[in-house]
């Protein structure tokens, strides 16, 4: 009995006094609004990226190749050295102190923007694995029917690849999300701040850390069920 | 296929763009952010003297005892304007006692008044960063920190405000009556032979640096060691210079150590960190700095005061 009076003590001192456990609610909306934005931020780059390179490794094999395709595979791979070659906690560092420093930024946004082009650095390379683990007959049997590059690349590679890159791209999401638990360090209030400062309040290290370590456990447990969901049903027409 | 290339022309263009403006960027302020960096930051318990005598086993003496460090808390009272704070953008460091303060604007705003807004970051110099970014409205912070950080930033300045002075004290682990007896009594002689007057002397005020604390060389240490947690962003009272950590708290804790026939141990941390590593025994104490509030006492103890601070307002010119 001393234990759950002593529980529940903790826990009416963690949560409920002076309405604490609105830290935690305010900062899941902040971490959810983060993710989900730098998450369609992420796919955009990302996908764009990958279309980049994949191509140009098919196309340019030689010497030659168009100009422009080389200059945007150039690019792209500087974008992507950067990116994954210094740690995500700097470039938001970065992103809020030194190109925003001098302006008075929302840091929803600053932190959108770092993450999702974080983000998209590794989708990138996620999704021209997949491009590239579609053999290149896929594409001659679409261009000797008629259909031009574009069309076969939306109709018959990139819905392939899609199936292959889903279960890597879940991924991708999931570690997203976890590790927008840095943004405290921009002073934004998201999930892990949130428990942070009702620790710096309460002085207690279980409840806080517990109770944050679960949401993110359920939001991820969540993730990852979407996810077998939508391989199911891709999976689907695979069976004949 | 020609229609193809020269979108993805655009958006490779796009993307060079982007990233060198922010290279440009990087170049033009970097340096004016590393060098308030190395200003780096906040972290002090202040123990407010009604709190500290209603602390359960020690500072009763608190208020008396501090009368040794009186002249040193006259010359905290900040000149500058009037300024209000309510409704305002306020900066601290998480888990401070200006943060104390300053969620107390937040959620409790004074009548008729708007509450203000705040912004909890890791370290003080990055409140201090993102005042002088103008990202927020002012920054809350004990008064010799401030200090320091406005003699070093140009275009920063202290504000009269609305804070009463405050106690700084030592967080012992609830019930470790034995260690906060032993660390008080060393307080104490402290105190009386004049030592503590001279370490803070040698921090604070006009007469800086002429008074450097040594062990004496005849120091037993067969008493085991004692191991002090703090948060080195925070002169005068404690930061890093070269590899070590110096500053009147770990001068203080040195001699303290000396008394006491101890091994003095400094561990680095979060200053929100402080109060759990002491709680979980990971540290024997926390000398940085924290208020006594309800939350506070329901976690450690306090030991006698050593010095006083004040929270002020710092903001941009």
């Amino acid at each position: 009995m001393n234990f759950f009076q002593k529980f529940a003590e903790e826990f009416k001192q963690n949560f409920i006094d002076e309405d604490r456990w609105m830290y935690l609610v305010k900062g899941l909306g902040t971490t959810l609004q983060i993710t989900v934005l730098a998450l369609i931020l992420g796919l955009i780059l990302g996908f764009t990226v990958a279309i980049i390179r994949s191509t140009h490794d098919k196309v340019c094999t030689k010497k030659g190749g168009h100009f422009f395709l080389r200059l945007g595979n150039g690019i792209c791979k500087v974008y992507l050295t950067i990116i994954r070659g210094t740690p995500t906690m700097v470039q938001l560092l970065i992103m809020y102190f030194v190109i925003f420093g001098s302006v008075k930024i929302d840091k929803v946004l600053c932190a959108v923007l770092a993450f999702g082009i974080n983000s998209g650095a590794y989708v990138a390379e996620i999704v021209r694995s997949g491009i590239m683990s579609i053999d290149n007959g896929q594409m001659e049997a679409g261009r000797s029917l008629g259909l031009n590059f574009r069309r076969t690349m939306t109709f018959i590679v990139m819905p392939q690849a899609f199936k292959n890159v889903l279960p890597a791209l879940g991924n991708e999401f999931i570690v997203l999300l976890k590790e927008t638990s840095i943004s405290g360090y921009i002073a934004l209030q998201d999930l892990t701040k949130g428990g942070d400062i009702i620790r710096s309040q309460t002085y207690s290290a279980f409840m806080p850390l517990i109770a944050v370590a679960l949401i993110y456990l359920v939001i991820v447990m969540g993730l990852s069920r979407l996810f077998t969901v939508m391989e199911r049903r891709l999976a689907k027409n695979d069976k004949r | 296929m020609k229609m193809k290339k020269s979108s993805l022309m655009v958006i490779a263009a796009l993307m060079s763009v982007t990233m060198l403006a922010g290279c440009n960027n990087t170049a033009n302020t970097s340096t004016s952010s590393t060098a308030s960096k190395a200003t780096s930051s906040a972290a002090t318990s202040t123990v407010t003297s009604e709190n500290a005598s209603t602390a359960t086993t020690s500072a009763a003496s608190s208020t008396t005892d501090a009368s040794a460090v009186e002249s040193t808390a006259s010359d905290t009272s900040a000149a500058g304007e009037e300024y209000d704070p309510a409704g305002k953008t306020i900066a601290v460091q998480t888990g401070t006692t200006g943060d104390t303060y300053a969620t107390d604007l937040e959620k409790n705003p004074e009548e008729g008044k708007e509450p203000a807004k705040i912004e909890r970051y890791s370290k003080g110099a990055d409140a201090i960063n993102a005042l002088k970014q103008g990202k927020v409205d002012c920054v809350i912070i004990d008064n010799e920190p401030a200090k320091v950080f406005v003699s070093k930033n140009d275009d920063l300045q202290i504000m009269s405000n609305p804070f009463a002075d405050e106690d700084y004290a030592m967080a012992v682990k609830k019930g470790n009556t034995e260690l906060l007896d032993k660390i008080n009594g060393a307080l104490k002689e402290l105190k009386e032979d004049g030592t503590i007057e001279k370490i803070l002397n040698n921090y604070i005020g006009d007469d800086t640096g002429n008074f450097k604390y040594e062990s004496p060389a005849d120091v037993k240490r067969d008493n085991g060691t004692l191991t002090m947690a703090t948060n080195a962003h925070f002169p005068p009272y404690e930061n890093v210079e070269g590899n070590k950590i110096v500053g009147i708290d770990p001068d203080i804790m040195q001699a303290v150590c000396d008394k006491l026939g101890m091994e003095l141990v400094i561990e680095d941390m979060e200053f929100d960190s402080i109060i759990p590593a002491v709680q979980s025994g990971k540290a024997d104490v926390g000398v940085a700095g924290m208020t006594v509030n309800e939350d506070r006492l329901k976690n450690v103890d306090f030991t006698d005061s050593y010095a006083k601070g004040l929270q002020v307002i710092i903001t941009k010119k």
